[in-house]
């Protein structure tokens, strides 16, 4: 095959591609990173390129104006090879930073009564060995077994081949006195060695972590396994975003080429990177660590695991495997003690995972007295309904616009995001609040949903999203898409370009708060309850923290009961893996959790599109949900009508 | 009254033991109250608790069978007043009425015309079920020898249709060993009728002008052990037939009404004017009936009353689709571009809307995506470049055109690589996101 | 034993709306038509009478629809070559009110001028006395062009102008508002959409009573039952209260049907679909009663024999029960 020469400036590299390559391929084949968020979908439009000269064919043209294409721009996952050519890849806007759980260890208290002893897997034991002799020729590891049956009346243990290979020397060198560590998942059940040491090994400390992988974010929290405590708190954005935004980008990614191999090294980078930065933290290092519990979305745990996440998407949706069985570090790649035992936390089914389980324990969902919610928001919204005596849980598809992908002006909430704004009735003008301060880049997902709750309640958007053409504002203007609103003028922001909210922004951001207040009425429905009588409404999910219960009826997100029902408890699922980490019946509930909640799956039939075109409105097509919001709407409308 | 699935799971063990094979107890208790599944799946339910559900299980509308040798049609087991509440399941009969009256020759005609009609829609080839003969002559013999007749031309399902059950009982002779429907017992007939019916193991139809006397008829007829019953409210116009159909629906399905609880047969060609038959069994086939018999047979008619039997009897439940299938817009061309979408029936609108009103000609691939959104449809593997192509190359797309470009719908953006792969002779374009944007896309792309 | 007939009481009805003014009333129709008004399913007269039985509308066009079934085009004749000619005859032929179709272009292949259409709209207007319903092209653009224009030049007309939907009805609403006519709202087989829309109608400010529902039919073997069940849903919903359900259906029946294949092809097509005139008229008028009993106020048809038909149907239907 014929090679055509690109070159890449200003990186100054040079590759070689045969006709047809995707450029993508060709930046990637010169060692250059271009992040490609939505995966090579040409959705996002991040991954631009500047076709200086030569010959680029582009497939796709969305998501780049006019002007750029005179400029030569191209998105590098939808253009093709023809011939040689020179390109500027121009500097990625950097991810900012913004992870406001990362080091701020949120009041996390231990289960009232915790006592360590009895709720810890991870058992230290001294033992005190006799030594062989002519007269007793019992072997090393009989001896061992002989002396825990003894001391510590424990009968059953296994070890592995590598510590059976060091028994014998280490027993000799300590002069029989050792001191051994054991996991026992079950109470006086089998336990398997995990180490063995001198009698000094008294003084290292017992670590071990929970891991949170999310499909934005990772979050690692280090426990001081003798008291329970929380010593150290990290997290990071998960390196395999990317790869994809989101799940079903992912999968497809994984099961293309070597994809599958490359997100799990992502994943697992990301979580020891992530462990070491909490080990320095708490001046420890990894090897102390000898227990983790791993909780995550289904297909998360498939890649972390290196198991094919294929099926997950295709009907019927069924992953390989709902609860994996314990594991070792090694055999995952985790950088932690070789043979601690990993736990990773069982799911549902393919949209309902690890998360929600121990999110449903840890939101206290599951012992609930009265009919409860609880839902975890982000690119997937998971709802479970129910108590301590049943629980129905389902997953719906809200896209990536919550986290400001799929919107003109969306990004993340990192410095530079509108997190809220104002607008005033009276001058139609908006007041912004900027994440860090200073100007504005564009509007994360709490900042989206108070800007349309704000348009809407002020009649610049009609309850379908349309915007008002009725109304004579310089805010209103027409663009690419329709009649858009600006939100910040050019000069104020950092890019020099307005920020503005089109028509196709609120559609998808309508179609996000729609899926998910669809989950919530199917699941109501689905058992002949009117969602209004929940008891309380138990908000997950790290980007849940920011939402504003206010807006978020407003536009229809959330159902409209009183704002005291609703609890924002951030990030359920690292909380319920750290008590599944520390305590053992709050690991046996969350299995049972995941053996009781029934799955719905939503796409069976019909009613979760009924009601999803039903929520598409703005709050809702029934307005009888929404009598908050019809008082309101009183207002702005006697407004329309004088001068 | 049915039960919520809330309600079922308070009956059920609680155990979520999975031996129905469903993951939970709740899961199970949906499924009973969507009537999906038996209450024997599980073994552990208690006694009481079986008593409970066992009521709330039985349908409303009985099940009844006419049977022929190996053929049957079935009519009843319904449970809703409205298709979108739960599909309505047996489909009515359509049957065609011959009398004993008739020339031989051609009612040995009309058989065989009937019988062997077939047409095809949407890949299934319609029937008709079956005939209606009737007495008319008070003449035991002839009315044998027509059915005998029938049925040497036919192996369809019989309706034996006489006031006198002896002549019922000639025709049963006729055709020894089947199930017939009898038609029908009265007021005055019954006694003899049911004991036919008892006799052999026919279902029997009752007809009387009143829900009371109706229902005093089917309870005679049961008390005299005949369960298997067909009621007819001999209303033959439009109004009172709708009446008197969705009264005994009613009460059967709201009320759990016993006595009505059957499936009516409707006789629309018993009208005033015969342009009315057909829209009459129109009628007969949304508004409840489970045996049709009309008088006269025309392919003209009876082709649309199959196919709305069809449609009126599926599956609400199911996505509202499209047929996919090449469509055109504004009288395209061979120059004409071809859009590409799925079945999804409001994505397939919002494409049509916006294709339609740019006023430019162009060719829509509408591609069967099991009726799913693009995004879905694409997210669960349904709409990928190998099913594309396969229904370009199924609708014969590229005998159509001579300039070969096809528009993949903006959001699978990504599939534009390997539809290139699959389609090597066609310019792969990619359009935009929205169908809104459609019209300006067209204009400035695709000139 | 006596059986008490079970009567569903609801609290909801359908609203009246009345298209057409007579010059009492600031327009020049001969009558005007109402729809809707009932508080029962369809034809449920043991309940109570309808008290407006439904209507039949002729489509016509305001050119020659050459697009048209040979069946349709042959029955008028020369008649759809001039609209004032066709207005006249679809009146004998006994159609209770006319709903004009504009076309995006003329004969020569140039668009619709407003000024075209207002002529259009005029030659219907005066030589037919029944109330009119008109409706643009389906093109956003040329639809709010052809509309104002045409809902200016017949203020006071109570026209219904067509056709709104969720992407496209301010103009059209606006212009309903401003010259005293009424709106059809058309959404795609929706109970949700239908409902939305009428939403944002009324939002306008429209009055309710001004609004004509379409929830798109679709023929029979073309997904007649989506419509059917939308249909009922949407019925179901008003009279259990749900204002912005309430008010009477209209239905495109002759469009739908006459468009698919079994009534507009005539030859190479199976024996087992019968001889072509009477296959057509069939299965425009099954698709029409089928809707009829989902609750269409309104039926627009294509074929004079298919009004005579559901013409039948529709008396039948709305009369008085003898019995119960």
């Amino acid at each position: 095959m014929a090679g055509h020469t690109i070159r890449f400036s200003p990186q100054g590299r040079v590759t070689e591609a045969p006709t047809g390559t995707l450029l993508s391929e060709a930046v990637a084949r010169a060692g250059i990173d271009l992040v490609q968020p939505c995966g090579g979908q040409g959705r996002c439009g991040r991954c631009v390129a500047q076709v200086c000269s030569g010959e680029i064919r582009a497939r796709s043209t969305l998501r780049l104006s006019e002007a750029d294409l005179e400029a030569g721009y191209v998105l590098a996952c939808q253009a093709v090879v023809e011939g040689d050519a020179e390109i500027s890849i121009p500097p990625q806007e950097e991810l900012t930073r913004h992870l406001t759980s990362d080091r701020t260890a949120g009041a996390v208290s231990l289960p009232q009564g915790y006592d360590p002893q009895s709720s810890q897997t991870i058992r230290r034991i001294h033992l005190d060995i006799a030594p062989p002799s002519t007269d007793d020729q019992t072997d090393d590891w009989s001896r061992l077994l002989g002396a825990l049956r003894r001391q510590a009346s424990i009968g059953n243990i296994s070890a592995d081949l590598n510590l059976l290979r060091r028994l014998g020397v280490i027993l000799r060198a300590s002069g029989w006195r050792v001191v051994i560590v054991l996991d026992q998942p079950v109470q006086n059940g089998n336990a398997r060695l995990l180490d063995i040491g001198p009698p000094e090994t008294d003084e290292m400390p017992l670590y071990g972590i929970t891991v949170d992988i999310g499909t934005t974010t990772v979050t690692v929290w280090l426990v001081d396994l003798l008291t329970g405590d929380v010593k150290a708190q990290a997290s990071e954005y998960n390196q395999q975003i990317r790869r994809g935004e989101d799940i079903i980008a992912r999968i497809i990614y994984a099961s293309k080429n070597d994809g599958g191999h490359e997100l799990r090294q992502l994943v697992l980078q990301t979580i020891n990177g992530l462990v070491d930065t909490v080990c320095q933290r708490a001046r420890t290092r990894p090897e102390h660590v000898v227990k983790a519990a791993v909780s995550g979305n289904t297909t998360m745990l498939h890649l972390l695991l290196g198991i094919p996440p294929a099926s997950i998407r295709l009907t019927p949706f069924v992953p390989v495997v709902n609860q994996p069985p314990p594991l070792t570090a090694a055999e995952i790649g985790l950088e932690i003690h070789p043979r601690a035992t990993v736990d990773c936390l069982p799911g549902v089914a393919s949209y309902v995972g690890a998360d929600i389980t121990a999110g449903t324990l840890s939101s206290g969902l599951e012992h609930a007295e009265t009919t409860s919610l609880f839902i975890d928001v982000g690119t997937n919204g998971e709802i479970v309904l129910g108590s301590r005596e049943w629980l129905i849980a389902c997953a719906c598809s809200a896209g990536p616009a919550f986290e400001g992908a799929g919107v003109r002006d969306g990004m993340r909430a990192t410095k530079g995001a509108i997190e809220e704004v104002w607008i005033s009735s009276e001058t139609l003008e908006p007041t912004c609040r900027v994440i860090g301060g200073g100007k504005p880049r564009g509007l994360c997902g709490s900042g989206l949903i108070s800007l349309i709750a704000e348009l809407f309640l002020n009649g610049l958007l009609d309850k379908a999203g349309n915007v008002n053409v009725g109304i004579e504002h310089p805010r209103l203007q027409m663009g690419e898409h329709g009649a858009e609103y600006v939100l910040v003028w050019a000069e104020d922001t950092v890019h020099g370009e307005n920020i503005v909210l089109n028509h196709v922004d609120v559609d998808n951001l309508l179609r996000a708060k729609a899926a998910i207040y669809a989950g919530f009425s199917v699941l109501a429905e689905s058992v002949g309850m009117p969602l209004e009588e929940a008891q309380q409404v138990l908000v997950g999910g790290s980007f849940g923290q920011y939402i504003n219960v206010e807006k978020a009826i407003e536009i229809g997100l959330f159902p409209d009961v009183a704002w005291e029902k609703f609890k924002f408890l951030g990030n359920t699922s690292v909380q319920g893996a750290y008590l599944a980490l520390i305590d053992r019946k709050a690991r046996q509930k969350i299995a049972d959790i995941a053996a009781r909640m029934t799955y719905l799956e939503l796409s069976a039939d019909n009613t979760f599109y009924e009601a999803f075109t039903s929520a598409l409105f703005l709050p809702h097509t029934d307005m009888s949900r929404f009598p908050s919001v019809a008082q309101k709407l009183a207002r702005p409308q006697e407004k329309e009508r004088a001068p | 009254m049915a039960l919520s699935g809330i309600e079922i799971y308070k009956l059920l063990p609680q155990t979520n033991c999975k031996d129905c094979e469903f993951p939970t107890c709740l899961a199970f208790a949906m499924k009973l109250a969507a009537k999906q599944v038996e209450l024997s799946a599980c073994p552990h339910v208690s006694e009481e608790s079986k008593a409970r559900l066992a009521e709330s299980a039985e349908p409303p509308v009985r099940l009844i069978e006419i049977k022929a040798n190996g053929n049957s049609i079935q009519a009843g087991n319904e449970i809703a007043l409205f298709r979108h509440e739960k599909t309505f399941y047996h489909k009515p009969g359509l049957f065609v009425r011959l009398r004993d009256d008739m020339e031989s020759a051609a009612l040995i005609g009309v058989v065989r015309a009937v019988d062997a009609y077939r047409v095809g829609y949407v890949g299934m080839d319609l029937t008709v079920d079956g005939f209606a003969v009737e007495a008319c002559r008070g003449d035991k013999e002839a009315f044998a020898e027509t059915v005998a007749s029938v049925r040497q031309n036919t192996r369809r399902p019989l309706i034996l249709m006489s006031r006198d059950a002896a002549m019922i009982a000639a025709g049963l002779r006729a055709i020894d060993g089947e199930n017939p429907l009898l038609y029908a017992a009265d007021e005055t007939n019954w006694e003899a009728m049911t004991e036919l019916a008892a006799e052999h193991k026919a279902p029997l139809a009752v007809v009387a002008p009143t829900l009371e006397g109706l229902a005093d008829l089917t309870q005679k007829a049961k008390d005299k052990g005949v369960m298997d019953l067909v009621i007819d409210p001999a209303a033959r116009d439009f109004s009172e037939s709708l009446a008197r159909a969705t009264q005994i629906r009613r009460l059967a399905i709201k009320h759990n009404f016993r006595p009505l609880g059957f499936p009516l047969i409707a006789f629309p060609g018993e009208c005033d004017d015969l342009v009315k038959e057909a829209m009459l069994a129109a009628q007969a086939i949304a508004k409840y009936a489970g045996f049709i018999v009309l008088d006269h047979f025309s392919a003209e008619a009876f082709y649309p009353l199959l196919a709305l039997r069809e449609n009126i009897y599926t599956d609400p439940q199911k996505p509202i689709q499209v047929q996919p299938g090449l469509y055109e817009f504004n009288n395209p061309t061979p120059e004409s571009p071809v859009l590409v979408t799925t079945n999804f029936s409001i994505t397939y609108f919002s494409v049509a809307n916006e294709v339609e009103s740019s006023g430019m000609p162009a060719w829509l691939v509408v591609a069967d995506a099991e009726g799913m959104s693009v995004l879905t449809a694409w997210a669960a593997g349904k709409f990928d470049a190998e099913r594309i192509a396969k229904d370009v190359k199924r609708f014969e797309v590229a005998g159509k055109v001579t300039r070969r470009r096809i528009v993949l719908p903006g959001q699978v953006a990504v599939l534009s690589g390997e539809l290139e792969e699959e389609l090597p002779d066609w310019e792969v374009k990619v359009g935009p996101r929205e169908a809104v944007d459609l019209p300006a896309y067209m204009k400035q792309v695709l000139l | 034993m006596p059986i008490e007939i079970p009567k569903d009481k609801w609290p909801g009805k359908i609203r009246t709306v009345t298209l057409g003014a007579t010059s009492e009333q600031g327009g020049s129709r001969g009558k005007t038509v109402t729809l809707g008004g009932a508080s029962t399913l369809p034809f449920m007269n043991f309940e109570a009478p309808m008290p407006h039985p439904p209507q039949i509308a002729f489509e016509l066009r305001d050119r020659r629809p050459d697009d048209w079934s040979a069946v349709v085009l042959d029955v008028w004749g020369g008649a759809a070559d001039d609209p004032a000619v066709w207005a006249r005859a679809a009146e004998e032929q006994g159609a209770d009110l006319l709903q004009l179709s504009l076309s995006l272009t003329n004969a020569q292949g140039n668009p619709t001028t407003p000024q075209m259409a207002v002529a259009a709209t005029r030659k219907v207007l005066e030589s037919s006395s029944l109330p009119l319903m008109v409706y643009g092209p389906g093109q956003a653009e040329a639809d709010n062009e052809l509309l104002v224009a045409v809902a200016e030049a017949t203020k006071g007309e109570r026209l219904a102008l067509g056709i709104c939907e969720d992407k496209n009805y301010r103009t059209i609403v606006a212009a309903a508002l401003a010259n005293d006519h009424l709106v059809v709202a058309r959404a795609p087989m929706d109970v949700n959409l239908s409902k939305q829309l009428n939403i944002l109608i009324t939002d306008m400010g429209l009055p309710p009573d001004r609004i004509l529902m379409d929830p798109t039919c679709g023929a029979l073997g073309y997904g007649i039952e989506y419509g059917y069940s939308v249909m009922e849903r949407l019925r179901l919903a008003a009279l259990q209260g749900d204002s912005m359900t309430q008010n009477p259906m209209t239905v495109s029946v002759g469009f739908e049907s006459w468009k698919t294949k079994e009534a507009k092809v005539g030859a190479d097509v199976p024996s087992a679909w019968g001889e072509w005139t009477e296959r057509g008229i069939q299965w425009e008028t099954l698709t029409a009663v089928t809707l009829l009993e989902a609750g269409a106020d309104l039926v627009i048809l294509r074929h004079p024999e298919s009004l005579r038909r559901v013409r039948l149907a529709i008396q039948d239907l709305a009369s008085i029960a003898q019995a119960a």
